[in-house]
């Protein structure tokens, strides 16, 4: 009889072991998690990873920044020198390959590249309608990640069948820049040639958009023809607006001007500075531009980081609309409204206006949330390229006059201020225009390199090494990739 | 059974003796008075002798005056008594924790201390009494060898507890077992330590592999208290009030030399002077003496204890509560209440019915502790300037500084929350004896945890152009209207409310064996079945707008804000195991030892190809003191045993790949939401598999007077657990855990001890523990041979690494070597970007010619080499005294609460700046404009955190025992105790003990110290 327990007690252990074994099996429903096996079964499925591929470019505010500090625009600013180290060293061109703001911008940009990536690899599971004209989207805004990346780095990891998974961590090297490039027109004549005109919803890449950025990728390969045979399909099909500040207000938002604006709100509440930028729907690069510790009217107190020179105002013609409405006169402001501020490092008694803090456009975490958006493809800078194009590769510089004087008309209010020089005083005439149009909005870095001018302007800019930022130290110890020149 | 038929003879015997001359009658009891019955009594040297009854009660006859009386008793120190007349003799003896017949609690059974032949250090309740901890965990530090404990000083915080060093760099923390039910460390909060009766720390693989995946950080096994069956009830009350202090402040400049210091560093930059008349400035306020105050410390606990024949049980209620002595009790406090019941029953003769149940209750508040935010953070940087109130009564608001950092008192006033966590657990047992020693059982324990948490952020004001002001001077919203709008926008104020619930259960039955085949061959076998779940889920609720900014009012269900302003989320886990596991213990006659270890694992974490895993080991131990050749008086015991085996780490998420619903976009000024992958599977992730050896010595000299033990352990773990780093052109999704990584970790533990009486009436235990551990990370292959540790500061700096072939989370920057004094040392120094003279001269490690993130070294190690526990108890009649004395070192500490920007408060060490060549070689000049970023993670705030700390020194008198005899208490005693009396260090800080996860260890961002505690109790016991 016990000896007939003890048999049953053996047994009764060894069956509850074997029917257990699958006790210890997962299934990610159980935590409510929608896995990637089940995904893309619907429009719906694929829209939401779209809207997925736009959010990185509301990351990239830095890239803002680091066009003006790192040229002859702006000083860093901020507190102390050691505040924003690393922005501070590209303010000075002594930025070295562990900069944290590289960093980011490459991981954020391949980011990006590994979500439009990821819904070309998905493109065949379900066909609707409306496919094509959304992959025209993903095709545009993985050419604009890419674009960023060349504009920093030239030669970067070049991948686009899919998003890469852990095993092809360390396997890529870097593709020659004019690969990259040439993917980067593929893509844009593709989304160009899919992409409708008018979109349902503002904040959608358009076939203008595409054309745009095309001309843009062109002009900074020096492909002029080809650079104004894109601009050509965008002329005429927007307007200036009449009055120029009145672009960078709230109420300016995808304006008449606007081809390509990168989208902000202020209604998502956010307050967690761990998932900053990734997860507030708001601008953090407009907190940069504020002043310090403000208290007054209009605007709201922030870092003071990319100041302008004080040059960048002197800069321009006393007649000239631009100057007021791209550079805050601080001084003058708070003699006026009785406005107090403190001076914080570099200080130059100048703030970036168009990207400023205003009273009233954040919400729950002040920093994190203004609304402001980035207008990233304005239509003036569209007529400036294709002057530019049409100039330099002579083309026709009565065109190039046309469209120089177009934005400067809008600026003086009058023809008087029209440029009538050609050849390459005109060339000159449209790179001047350029910074008086755009300074402040991120682009004069990247133009001053592409035209051969940096080292004229750029205090300690060294040739044949600051054309391009470092490869971050870390993607070259774990992938060992290349190195640039010079760092 | 043998002994209770000897004491029922001697009974008779004695009886039978009766009424000889010369009678000696007395009761023996132990030391808190419980009468011990069965306790042996031998005249010496002769073969007379009887045992105490029921009650402890004995009567011996034919003793002549001058002889000795032995009295011995299993479990308790023999104690000889020399009769010098024949009054009532009343004798109290000393529980003999060291005994060689003593019974150590591990897995899934018990087993004689002689017997082991794995590692073990045990903490019996005796210890925990004195030590008094708040959490059981505490009690370990410098008791137990092997055992690394580092605690904070916030009350009811979690300390760091590492067994046998640093394994692995995802979770450390040893598996706690509370009578048998898996718990883990987090669940000792809620464990009265007063309830306790023993802790076993087990520390190799021959005791952890017993539980498998879950052993590789080492077991915490605890046996709560239980009642003695057919003993009287006793009831205990123990009361403690005590005062909390903080013994050390840390030298900042006052308001003078700080004005000056600002005006010095304005006009080194080139700047105009700051402050225009610094004269009569005065000294201002040290922050610190603001908020930290004397606070209190009061626990009361009463049990009742006793059974009947067949039933025995242990009933306790406990009460602690402490205040935070930074920032004082309204804001900072610990409160815990227990219920433990615990009964034990034979249902039939065979069947033995087990409940325990506990309960525990904590309700906390909290302020932000060793953090840049944290209120001492705020108290060491904020500027001495202000008045802590101005003349209306408001907080003082400082003119310079504007940012980040604010008057601590206000920020004090301005953190509201609460904690409420209601736990049960406890386990349901049944054992079956089918045959004589055969026993089955069957158990189910659990725990359940429901935690409520509320966290209130009021409309603040730190002054107008503050950035952490939310409000307008009088607390109402700031309105801001857009001036192109008209749009008005307000702050708000938030509340947050969440209710997490855990719960957790393990199903188990074995079944225990033991036998001997023709005497001398002594089996003791384990086989069982485990099955365990453990869960989890939250939900959270935000709210704006709650009326009068007040916290009476802070309630979601109060808020006035409007539907987009509420916000929710919610997450929930669960996690499945399922084991099979074995023992085998055999001995030949005592003498030789040797014992096997098997459990299956099977775990839901695991990876689909690798869902199983089986951890085996095995001991050998040899007790050469029962050797026939064996012939030394003095050494009367004497074992050696060896064990090698393997135990795992299981401490990862399912992995699949899941597609993330996180990411928004905006259009037509709309959120809306997409999507991405968010994780990618490694369908082949496997437990970390760790392999351990251990070899040791135990030995017994003059009687047991003297106990020897040391031992030598070296363990390598393989398969480390890592999210590697991979190529950052994969984006930012979660990447798989691998196990990519191994380490090393080897030590040496020493404990002896020595137990004597003198002059009948002196009483002394002491004890010496010494622990060394040395950790090594051998390999981690995810491409970079390191993973960040932690950081400090704005913008975040990471300052510990992970990295291969270095001591695990090691401080890594910059090495210094003094102060350029002039241009042409810089000159002739490696090319440092920035550097003028008066700056830091650091150090071309890598010999390139340049200073740059390439010279980044180790600069130090935040754990200890080794670690010494010192215990000394004395009794003498009835009085009783002891002391513990703990000491750490070779551990650095890191100096992070030093914020160093341009407005904020600096330490004293700034008086010695440098202002011209030859001023100063170790502190640099001060200046607005570090181009030289002196500020860097460097050795500059690298310190020797080594300390030696009395812990407790504790002073008890007993009142003799005829003054309440008759009025039915049996022992009360009181004490006078101090706890963290005196500390010994060079630390600058507050306290060189920084505890907080282990990649976190020894950075100081104004970590709560550990008060000394001056403390009176009374025991009672009736």
């Amino acid at each position: 009889m016990k000896f007939f327990k003890q048999i049953i007690i053996v047994f009764t252990i060894f069956f509850i072991g074997q029917s257990c074994s699958d006790y210890v099996d997962y299934d990610p429903i159980e935590n409510y998690e929608i896995t990637a096996d089940v995904y893309f079964q619907s429009e719906t499925d694929f829209d939401a990873a779209v809207i997925g591929t736009y959010d990185p470019v509301q990351w990239l505010y830095l890239n803002i920044l680091i066009g003006d500090i790192a040229s002859d625009n702006s000083y860093c600013g901020g507190e102390s020198a050691s505040d924003y180290f690393g922005l501070q060293q590209m303010d000075l061109m002594i930025h070295n390959p562990t900069n944290d703001y590289t960093t980011e911008i490459w991981k954020w940009c391949y980011e990006g590249i590994n979500r439009a990536n990821y819904l070309e690899e998905n493109k065949g599971k379900l066909d609707f309608d409306n496919k094509e004209a959304l992959f025209g989207e993903v095709y545009f805004l993985r050419a604009y990640y890419y674009f960023e990346l060349v504009k920093f780095f030239g030669d970067v990891p070049l991948f686009t069948e899919s998003r890469l998974t852990a095993g092809d961590s360390g396997t890529l090297q870097r593709s020659p820049v004019s690969e990259v490039y040439a993917q980067i027109e593929a893509d844009l004549i593709k989304a160009a040639n899919v992409l409708p005109t008018i979109q349902s919803q503002k904040g959608r890449a358009t076939k203008y958009a595409a054309q745009s950025l095309l001309g843009k990728v062109y002009l900074y390969q020096d492909k002029f023809t080809e650079a104004a045979t894109a601009f050509e399909n965008v002329i005429g099909k927007f307007t200036l607006v009449s009055n120029y500040g009145d672009q960078f207000l709230k109420s300016g938002e995808n304006g008449s001007e606007s081809i390509f604006e990168v989208q902000h709100t202020n209604t998502s509440n956010w307050y967690d500075w761990n998932y900053n930028p990734e997860g507030t729907e708001g601008n953090f690069g407009v907190i940069h531009h504020g002043p310090r510790n403000f208290v007054g009217p209009t605007y709201a107190s922030g870092w003071s980081i990319n100041v302008p020179l004080p040059a960048l105002f002197n800069s321009f013609d006393e007649d000239d609309t631009r100057r007021d409405a791209s550079i805050l006169d601080i001084v003058a402001f708070a003699e006026e409204t009785g406005a107090t501020y403190a001076e914080g490092y570099k200080h130059t008694g100048y703030y970036n206006k168009k990207y400023i803090s205003r009273a009233g456009e954040s919400g729950a975490q002040t920093e994190l949330n203004y609304l402001t958006n980035y207008r990233a493809i304005r239509y003036a800078d569209v007529l400036l390229m294709a002057a530019e194009a049409n100039n330099r590769g002579g083309v026709s510089d009565s065109k190039a006059q046309g469209y120089l004087n177009e934005v400067r008309r809008r600026a003086f209010g009058d023809t008087n201020h029209d440029v009538t020089v050609s050849g390459t005083a005109l060339t000159t005439a449209i790179w001047e225009e350029r910074n008086f149009e755009l300074s402040m909005e991120g682009h004069r870095f990247f133009d001053l390199v592409r035209t051969g001018q940096a080292s004229t302007f750029i205090e300690g800019f060294k040739t044949e090494k600051n054309e391009l930022f470092p490869i971050p130290q870390q993607e070259i110890d774990i992938s060992g990739l290349t190195q640039n020149p010079g760092y | 059974m043998k002994s209770l038929l000897l004491s029922i003879l001697l009974c008779f015997g004695s009886i039978a003796l009766y009424a000889q001359n010369n009678e000696i009658k007395g009761t023996v009891s132990d030391r808190d008075g419980n009468p011990l019955p069965g306790v042996s009594i031998v005249v010496k040297n002769t073969a007379k002798g009887v045992t105490t009854d029921f009650d402890g009660n004995f009567l011996l006859s034919g003793v002549q005056s001058g002889e000795t009386l032995v009295f011995s008793y299993l479990g308790f120190m023999t104690k000889d008594v020399v009769v010098s007349n024949f009054n009532a003799m009343n004798v109290k003896l000393e529980e003999d924790t060291q005994s060689l017949e003593e019974v150590v609690v591990i897995g899934y059974g018990t087993q004689k201390v002689s017997k082991i032949s794995g590692a073990v250090s045990t903490v019996n309740s005796k210890s925990v009494e004195i030590l008094k901890p708040t959490r059981a965990e505490d009690a370990l530090q410098g008791q137990a060898s092997g055992v690394n404990v580092i605690s904070s000083g916030s009350p009811g915080a979690k300390p760091t507890v590492l067994i046998r060093g640093i394994g692995s760099s995802s979770g450390n923390d040893p598996l706690v077992v509370i009578d048998g039910v898996t718990q883990t460390l987090d669940d000792l909060n809620s464990l009265n330590p007063s309830d306790i009766q023993s802790m076993s720390v087990l520390k190799d693989a021959a005791l952890t592999a017993i539980y498998g995946v879950s052993g590789g950080s080492g077991v915490i096994v605890v046996k709560t208290k239980s009642g003695k069956r057919g003993g009287k009830t006793t009831f205990s009350f123990d009361s403690s009030y005590g005062v909390q202090e903080v013994t050390k402040t840390i030298d900042v400049l006052n308001a003078s030399e700080y004005a000056g210091i600002l005006n010095e560093a304005s006009s080194n930059a080139g700047e105009g002077i700051v402050f225009d008349d610094i004269s009569g400035l005065g000294v201002g306020t040290d922050w610190q003496d603001e908020i930290l105050v004397n606070a209190p410390i009061i626990t009361n606990n009463i049990t009742a204890s006793g059974g009947s024949e067949t039933t025995s049980y242990f009933l306790s209620g406990g009460y602690l509560m402490q205040d935070g002595v930074v920032g004082g009790g309204d804001k900072s406090n610990f409160n815990r209440a227990n219920i433990t019941a615990n009964f034990n029953t034979n249902i039939t003769d065979d069947f033995v019915f087990i409940i325990n149940t506990s309960y525990a209750n904590i309700k906390a508040k909290t302020l932000s502790e060793n953090n840049i935010g944290s209120v001492l953070s705020n108290a060491l940087n904020f500027d001495p300037m202000v008045s802590p109130y101005d003349s209306n009564g408001d907080f003082g608001i400082s003119n310079t500084i504007t940012q980040e950092i604010k008057n601590p008192l206000a920020l004090v006033d301005n953190t509201y929350n609460e904690g409420n966590t209601n736990k049960f657990f406890g386990k349901l047992e049944l054992q079956y004896d089918i045959i004589e020693n055969l026993k089955v059982s069957t158990r189910f324990g659990y725990t359940y945890t429901d935690v409520y948490s509320k966290n209130f952020t009021p409309l603040q004001y730190y002054g107008a152009g503050h950035n952490s002001t939310t409000a307008n001077e009088d607390l109402s919203p700031i309105i801001t209207i857009d001036a192109e709008t008209g749009d008005e926008t307000s702050t708000h104020n938030r509340v947050s409310e969440s209710r997490t619930n855990y719960f957790n259960f393990t199903y188990e039955i074995f079944g225990n064996y033991n036998f001997q085949i023709q005497e001398d061959h002594n089996f003791d076998v384990v086989v069982g079945f485990s099955l365990a779940k453990s869960t989890g889920n939250s939900i959270t609720a935000n709210a704006e707008d709650i009326p009068f900014n007040s916290w009476d009012y802070a309630d979601v269900s109060a808020a006035t804000g409007d539907a987009a302003s509420q916000t929710s989320g919610s997450w929930q886990y669960e996690k499945r195991n399922v084991s099979i596991f074995g023992r085998l213990n055999y001995d030949y006659k005592d003498k030789y030892l040797f014992s096997f270890t098997g459990r299956r694992d099977g775990s839901s974490s695991f990876g689909a190809n690798n869902k199983f895993a089986f951890f085996p080991s095995a001991s050998l131990g040899w007790i050469i003191s029962k050797e026939d050749f064996y012939e030394s008086s003095a050494v009367n015991f004497l074992k050696l045993r060896g064990s090698y085996g393997s135990v795992g780490n299981d401490n990862i998420d399912p992995q699949f790949a899941t597609i993330s619903t996180f990411p928004q976009y905006t259009f037509d000024g709309n959120i809306v939401s997409g999507s991405t992958l968010q994780s990618i599977p490694n369908d082949d992730v496997t437990w970390e598999n760790q392999v351990q050896y251990n070899v040791g010595v135990d030995a017994r000299f003059l009687d047991s007077k003297i106990n020897f033990s040391a031992e030598y352990f070296n363990k390598t773990v393989d398969d480390l657990l890592f999210n590697p780093t991979l190529s950052l052109y994969l984006g930012a999704p979660e990447y798989p855990t691998t196990n990519i990584g191994s380490t090393e970790s080897s030590g040496i533990e020493i404990s002896a001890g020595y137990n004597d009486t003198f002059f009948d009436e002196l009483n002394l235990s002491t004890s010496i523990n010494f622990t060394t551990i040395e950790n090594k990370v051998t390999a981690i292959n995810n491409g970079d041979k390191y993973v960040d540790g932690a950081g400090y500061g704005i913008p975040y700096t990471v300052l510990t690494r992970f990295e291969e072939g270095f001591a695990p989370f090691y401080f890594y920057g910059y090495k210094t070597d003094g102060i350029f004094q002039n241009q042409s040392e810089i000159d002739s120094h490696a090319t440092q970007d920035g550097a003028l003279p008066g700056d830091i001269r650091y150090v071309d490690v890598n010999e390139d010619g340049v200073v740059d993130a390439d010279d980044r070294t180790k600069i130090g190690d935040p754990y200890a080499d080794f670690m010494i526990g010192y215990n000394l108890a004395l009794n003498y009649k009835n009085f009783d005294f002891t002391a513990f004395v703990y000491a750490s070192v070779g551990g650095d500490v890191y100096r992070a609460y030093e914020r160093n920007l341009n407005y904020t408060n600096r330490f004293a060490g700034t008086l010695d700046r440098w202002t011209g060549e030859g001023t100063s070689y170790s502190e640099p000049r001060v200046t607005f404009v570090d181009s030289n970023n002196n500020t860097r993670v460097s050795d500059r705030y690298v310190e020797d955190g080594s300390y030696v700390r009395l812990k407790n020194i504790q002073l008890g008198y007993t009142l003799p025992e005829n003054i309440y005899k008759s009025s039915g208490f049996s022992s009360i005693r009181f004490y006078g105790q101090v706890k963290n009396a005196l500390t010994f260090t060079n630390y600058s800080g507050y306290d060189p003990e920084i505890s907080s996860s282990v990649s976190d260890t020894g950075i100081d961002r104004g970590s709560y110290p550990q008060p000394r505690i001056w403390s009176m109790g009374v025991n009672v016991k009736f």
